[in-house]
This record gives C-alpha cells, structure tokens and sequence, in this order.
C-alpha cells in the first residue's frame, strides 16, 4: 500500500517543491518571518496577557506607552505585503538567475505603481482628500496582489534580461555599475507594464488591482482556510510526506502558508480595531495546537520512550532527544527510531496531528480554547509557554497539556510493540554467542 | 550476503547533534536508521551483521584514527560489503563516509560504497572517481525510497553480478 502511495505522493511532491513560482512565494515568506517574530514580541509586551498589565507599565512608564511599542509592531504586520514583494521578487529573480536585489527592487516598484495613492473617502479638515500608501493596501489585504505582482515583474525583468535587452557599457566600468545599468531597460519594461496593468484597473469598477485580486482571489482563497477541512488536510498531507522521508511542510507550505499567513493577519488585524478575532486557522494554532515536538507530534512518543521504554535502544534515545523535542526538533527520532518508512509507526505518526487538530478545532469551536492572537511566535517555542503567549489564556496551556496526552495515549501501544521488538533483539544478542559479541574497537589490531 | 554499515550516531540513534563527541562503537545486526533499511536489504538476500558509528564532533577531532580503526574493524568483521551511508545532506558524516569507503577499497579487499545527496559537492568533487558513491536526496528531499533500491541494486550488483556494475555505478552514482 505504501509503496502505491509513494508512487501518487512523489511526482506531486516534486512538482511542488520545484515549481519556481510556488518555492519563491514560500522562501519568499519565510524570510519575513523573522521581522514578524520580532514584531510579534513587541506586540505581546503591548498586550501582555496578564491583568491590569496595561496600567501597571503605564504607572511606570506614563500614559500612551504602548505607542511606541505599536511604531515597531506596525512597522512588521501593517506592510507585510509590502516585506512579501520584495521578499518574493529576491527569491523569484534567484530562481530565475538574475540579479537577485534587483529583481526584489523592481517587483517593490511595480507594486507601489499599482497601488492607489489618493483616498477620496478620506478627507481632511481642509477638505484634502489624503494622499499616500495606506496600511489597508500594504499589508493583509494586499498579501496576494504582492505574490502575483512580484511573479509578474520578475518574469518580465528576467525575460528582457535573457533576450539581452540590455544596455552594455565599455569595459572597465565597475561591476556595480555595469549592473545597475543592465538593469535598467528589464526594470523599464516591467514598469511600463505595470504602469498600463494601474490604468486598467483604475478605469474599472474595481478601481484598483488591489480590489479586483482581493475580491476575486483573495477572498475566496482564504475562505477556504476557514472551512474545517483546511487544517485537516495541511496536517495530514505535511506528516504523510514525512512518512516516506520528504519535508512534509517544505511541500504542504508552498499552497497553504499564504492562507495561513493572511488568517494570522487578520486576526491581528482584528485585535488592532478593537473587533472579535474569527479566524481558527491561523500559523500559531498550526504551530502550538497541532503539533508537538515536531512533525507527526512527537513529543508525547519521546516522552514515552524515555521513561516507559524497556529496551536500551528505545530508552537511550528517548532521553538524548528529550530536550531537542521539548523546543519542537524530533529529527533523531525521525531517522534514528527510525520513523521515516517504519510501517509500525506509520498510524500514530500521521493520525496524531490529525487527532490534535479536530480536538483543538471543537475546543475552540465550543469555546474551551481562546481564538489565537495575530502573535507570531518561533515555532520552536516549548509547549505551556507557546499556548499561554498565542491565546493570553492559561486554559490554552492546560488544554496543550490535554492533548499531550492523548497523543500519549495513542503512541503508546503502537511504542511497546516496536519496543518489544527491540528487547527480543536484544535478549537475542545478549544470548548468542559468537564472534561478534565483544566486539570492541579498543582492541583492534591497527597496520 | 553479508553487510556492515557505518554510520553517525544520530543515524545510530545514539543522538546527533544533541550527542556529537560519541566514541568510535561497533554494535551487533542492526540499529537506528539501519531498520528503515532492512526491508531493501532482505530483498537482495542481505544481512547487516553489526553497525559501527561514532559522533561527528568525535569524527572531526579524531579522523584519521576513525577512518583507521573502522577499517580495521570492517577487515577483522569481513563483511561482504560495507555500506557508509546514508550520509543525506550532512556534511561533515558525508566526508567520514567517503573516507571510509576509500579507505576499506585501499586497505581491504572487501567492496564498499558511500551514500550522500549533491548538496555535499565537495566531497563528492573529491572522491567519486575514487569510490562509488550512490546518489540520495537531502534529508526531507524526494526519492529516499528509491536511493536505498538502488543502493541495494549497486551491492547485489558488486557482489554476485559483477558485469552489471558499471551499467549500475553510471545510473545510480555520481
């Protein structure tokens, strides 16, 4: 069977992971994840999730504290789309192999030229319409538009720069000038293409490409992460793959972790205006309710083998992969028990996230579970901890520990099966007696 | 047939990086990533006799006595055939793996390969006219399955059909 699976499994996963578009959008993302994360920690100091935080730090600090905490937050999650387009541009122009910084910089542009500069719904005291990006176009509304635009841009660039539509410049000209000036006739062609795609849509009904890829494709893709599938399926599909030793989430992320990130988004975006926070699906409840102790969650099956296996094998590697385990890393497991292509483990490996997310989704649906804030936190973050921070609710940390062990519960049979495995083999080799048993290199003949 | 490995302690399941400086260790039949292994081996007839392994922080700080003493311990064994390997895309055990490999076709006259994925250019720049070594993804790539088949096909082909091995070395190879 599993080889059958493999056979359907691979080519997809392959596709995906080589598909230049796809693996530009994910790298492109994952090299803002940073900036949120720091973001994320200067958002959880303003909104610290104790009581009467707020005005314990302002009887210190004054009134309006958070303010400056907000500049940074503000500076992270209201211009993702912003970090996105000059993220994917770089990635993108890498994938192509054109000048990588240029590539961001021009995809950069032609957002800006396709994004709406004056607001006529907003209007001074003068009468003055303002004038100016706004967050509302530069961050989660505009996550999409910045995919396609950085893909378009750089597609175009990278094209007039394999037709050498170029400007070459005498010998002896430093490199950084040559380059700059390489650039100039792919950006300008890029530019002009954007300047006609920002005439189109503002003669539309829509008004601007912002509003036309919001309504058509944003929408409708993120209301799908909201329907009670979406988790489901990411977490079967990420742990499926790691069964037959492929990065699960390097392929799963390439289609899900835009959704992902706008559901995130939102929420704090919600937070920020003051209104309920309805996406369940976001980053941090993928992270910290789904998973623990990485892939296929396997902090419950190393907390069993260290302290309930009987074999030495089992027991030993149980313990030396604890601590790696507790901060989400279970690579010793994955090929050290081994994991990866152990038909024994294959059940509890995939079924537990799977278990993990239909729980926390009830929990949250009847209300158990706090909704997660638009906080973003390493994945690496220890569970208790993670679930505190994310929700501001220490049920979420008891509810983590709930589930912990159910996953328990549901390794722990499948674990003694292959740990008696392992203790017969040993009892068998303790047994036998023959030339390989005091095998040493201490005593070996060195020429 | 009889088969060796060598492996790193995390592929031994003594722990990676989370136990780096693990002494040179020689265990009997097979362990860690070895059981994820066994059901290619057995469909060529193989059998892993023992695993020897030690840390890559031991590696680093010791390698020509490694290199030396697994050898050593691969002549005293006698296998018919010592697989170093799957050294996937980490660096530092892919070199160990190559080394040995060299070092067991120099000083023996029992048949071995290494295993690694591209991302270890340098080590492979180096050695692959030297030693067969078997192509494999990264850790998490695509086509591990099929790596250790034709690992599996290159062994059985090194051992009881030795006129199908350069066909095989040029297929599954670097």
């Amino acid at each position: 069977m599993f080889d059958k699976l493999e056979k359907y499994l691979s080519p997809v996963a392959d596709a995906l992971s080589k598909n230049k578009i796809l693996s530009a959008i994910r790298d492109g993302f994952l090299i803002t994840v940073p900036i949120v994360i720091v973001g994320s920690i200067f958002l959880l100091i303003s909104n610290f999730p104790i009581t009467g935080w707020s005005e314990m730090v302002a009887s210190v600090f004054g009134e309006g504290w958070e303010t400056y905490l907000d500049a940074v937050t503000s500076s992270t999650f209201d211009v993702v789309a912003l970090t996105g387009v000059l993220s994917i541009g770089y990635c993108y122009a890498r994938e192509k192999g054109v000048d990588k910084i240029a590539g961001g910089v021009v995809a950069l542009t032609c957002f800006l030229i396709i994004t709406p500069k004056t607001h006529i719904a907003y209007v001074n005291e003068a009468g003055k319409a303002f004038s100016g990006f706004s967050f509302g176009n530069l961050g989660t509304s505009g996550m999409f538009l910045s995919m396609i635009t950085a893909i378009l841009s750089v597609s175009i660039f990278a094209w007039a720069m394999r037709k050498k539509l170029v400007i070459k410049l005498p010998d002896g000209v430093p490199p950084a000038v040559m380059d700059s000036f390489a650039a100039l006739i792919p950006a300008a062609f890029a530019m002009v293409t954007f300047f006609l795609v920002n005439i189109i849509f503002t003669n539309t009904a829509y008004g601007s490409a912002h509003a036309f890829i919001y309504e058509v494709l944003q929408a409708p893709l993120v209301g799908l992460g909201r329907s009670n599938l979406f988790e489901v399926i990411y977490q079967f599909l990420s742990t499926l793959f790691w069964f037959f030793g492929i990065n699960g989430p390097a392929v799963t992320n390439t289609i899900f972790s835009p959704i992902h990130k706008v559901l995130t988004q939102e929420n704090y975006e919600a937070a920020k205006a003051g209104i309920a926070m309805t996406n369940v699906f976001t980053s941090a409840f993928s992270d910290f309710f789904c998973n623990y102790g990485g892939g296929g969650s396997t902090l419950g099956l190393v907390i069993l083998m260290a302290f309930t296996g009987k074999s030495n094998r089992i027991k030993t590697l149980g313990r030396l992969s604890l601590p790696a385990a507790i901060f989400g890393i279970n690579e010793p497991i994955i090929f050290g028990l081994p994991i990866v292509l152990n038909p024994l483990m294959a059940v509890p490996f995939i079924f537990v996230p799977v278990l993990n997310t239909i729980t926390a989704t009830i929990a949250t649906s009847i209300g158990i579970l706090p909704i997660t804030a638009g906080v973003q936190l390493p994945w690496t973050t220890p569970i208790l901890f993670s679930g505190w921070l994310v929700t501001g609710s220490f049920v979420a940390s008891l509810f983590q520990l709930a589930q912990l062990a159910m996953d328990m519960a549901i390794y722990f049979p499948f674990l003694k099966m292959l740990d008696r495995k392992y203790l017969e083999e040993e009892a068998i080799t303790a047994n036998e007696s023959d030339e390989l048993d005091d095998l040493s290199f201490d005593d070996l003949v060195l020429e | 047939m009889k088969v060796l490995l060598i492996f790193d302690s995390g592929l031994a399941g003594a722990g990676g990086k989370s136990n780096p400086n693990v002494e040179l260790t020689a265990k009997k039949g097979i362990i860690g990533t070895g059981e994820m292994m066994e059901p290619y081996f057995k469909k060529i007839g193989a059998e892993v006799i023992a695993t020897l392994y030690c840390g890559v922080g031991y590696f680093k700080d010791h390698q020509e006595e490694v290199v030396k003493k697994m050898t050593a311990m691969a002549k005293k064994l006698n296998p018919d055939y010592v697989v170093c390997g799957p050294g996937f895309n980490f660096e530092e055990y892919s070199l160990m793996c190559a080394l040995c490999a060299k070092s067991i076709l120099e000083n023996t006259t029992i048949k071995s390969c290494a295993m690694m994925s591209a991302e270890n250019s340098t080590t492979i720049d180096q050695y692959a006219s030297l030693i067969p070594i078997v192509k494999m993804p990264k850790k998490g790539g695509i086509g591990l399955k099929d790596s250790l088949e034709n690992l599996c096909e290159l062994i059985d082909a090194e051992v009881n059909h030795p006129e199908h091995v350069e066909g095989i070395k040029t297929r599954n190879c670097y």
